[in-house]
């Protein structure tokens, strides 16, 4: 005997709006967020060393350009890119973590509320470390705020730990690695939820931006 | 707007972690008193710090290819010049900058990132000590 649902099922898998591959990040989101994660992670590593000031500092360049990027691509980019669609009101975030601890979190296609939430978080933070670190080597306040700067990154450095945790967790309830489709671009879902393109050129003047962000910092 | 609210608490947290950490005024004569009996712990025999031996401190290489005169210059009454950013420093001999060693917190954060940088260790506070004792014999 087969049910409704099975047969509903059938339906769907003839169709063409049967789960497969869509793409779902352009190219400028992922090569934002991976440089975001190596400019900040170089930025850590070489705040300890008079030595690597000029690579810290090139750091911060490049986090702010990135992020100066990314507000304006989540205004115009593709679909998942722009935060008229991620950004959710506190009922779907409550309701999102809620469900991460029930183990059973809403399956977004685009960013879940709970990632929106981090990436609110983590650009507005990475704007602020590279502004209070770029105040504080042109000593334009006091000592406080290099107190601040400090104060923010490892504040930012907490953030993307519970960020990835997270990322970590949702991948194992959903059965879908985050982490690689924010990689290759790639979902399961259907067709009609993919984006149609990758946005390559967007992606190498995001390449150029950062190449004149080093330029200006090393200048 | 509710949605940002967590980011502003985060800000407001950060930036009050940030400016609670107040200054924690010193002077060069407090600092070698605190350094002197740091260092006759485990040095009883130890009568005076020597500005001899913290100008040989100063401007000699410990291993690595800085010392501190790489910065500072072999004249710590003028300014210096960041070896890598080439920002300029302000002199290091409280003579000419009553601003230098005024601060514990300001002292213990460069001696922690240059003595790292220059020694690939923490400085003891001999060294410190010498080496303050040197400063203060630099007029501007």
């Amino acid at each position: 005997m087969i049910s409704h649902t099975q047969q509903r099922t059938a339906a769907a898998n003839a169709s063409d709006s049967s789960p497969r591959k869509i793409l779902v990040w352009d190219v400028p989101v992922r090569l934002f967020h991976w440089s975001l994660a190596l400019a900040f992670t170089t930025a850590f590593i070489t705040s300890e060393s008079e030595r690597w000031q000029l690579i810290h500092i090139a750091s911060g360049y490049v986090v702010a350009a990135l992020i100066v990027f990314r507000l304006l691509w989540g205004l115009v980019g593709s679909r998942y890119a722009r935060f008229s669609q991620f950004v959710r009101g506190q009922a779907a975030i409550r309701e999102y973590l809620l469900g991460m601890l029930r183990l059973r979190p809403p399956h977004y296609t685009g960013h879940n509320p709970a990632g929106a939430l981090a990436v609110l978080a983590l650009l507005g933070l990475g704007l602020l470390t590279a502004a209070t670190g770029w105040m504080t080597f042109n000593e334009v306040a006091g000592d406080w705020l290099e107190e601040v700067h400090e104060g923010v990154a490892s504040t930012m450095l907490g953030l993307v730990l519970i960020h990835v945790a997270a990322v970590l967790w949702s991948s194992l309830l959903h059965r879908e690695n985050l982490v690689a489709a924010m990689w290759h671009g790639y979902k399961q879902g259907r067709p009609e939820d993919g984006i149609a393109r990758r946005h390559l050129p967007v992606a190498v003047g995001l390449l150029a931006l950062v190449g004149g962000a080093i330029a200006l910092a090393l200048a | 707007m509710n949605r940002f609210r967590p980011l502003a608490i985060g800000a407001a947290l950060a930036f009050l972690a940030g400016s609670t950490l107040a200054a924690s005024p010193t002077s060069p004569a407090e600092l070698q008193a605190a350094w002197l009996a740091e260092a006759r712990q485990s040095n009883p025999a130890l009568r005076a710090f020597s500005a001899e031996r913290g100008r040989s401190f100063f401007s000699t290489a410990h291993g690595g290819d800085w010392s501190c005169a790489s910065c500072h210059t072999n004249n710590p009454g003028q300014g210096g010049a960041h070896a890598v950013t080439r920002k300029l420093i302000e002199p290091l001999s409280p003579a000419a900058n009553p601003r230098r060693f005024s601060d514990v917190a300001k002292v213990d954060k460069w001696f922690g990132r240059n003595c790292k940088d220059v020694l690939g260790r923490a400085c003891t506070p001999e060294e410190k000590g010498d080496l303050l004792a040197y400063l203060l014999t630099v007029k501007p």
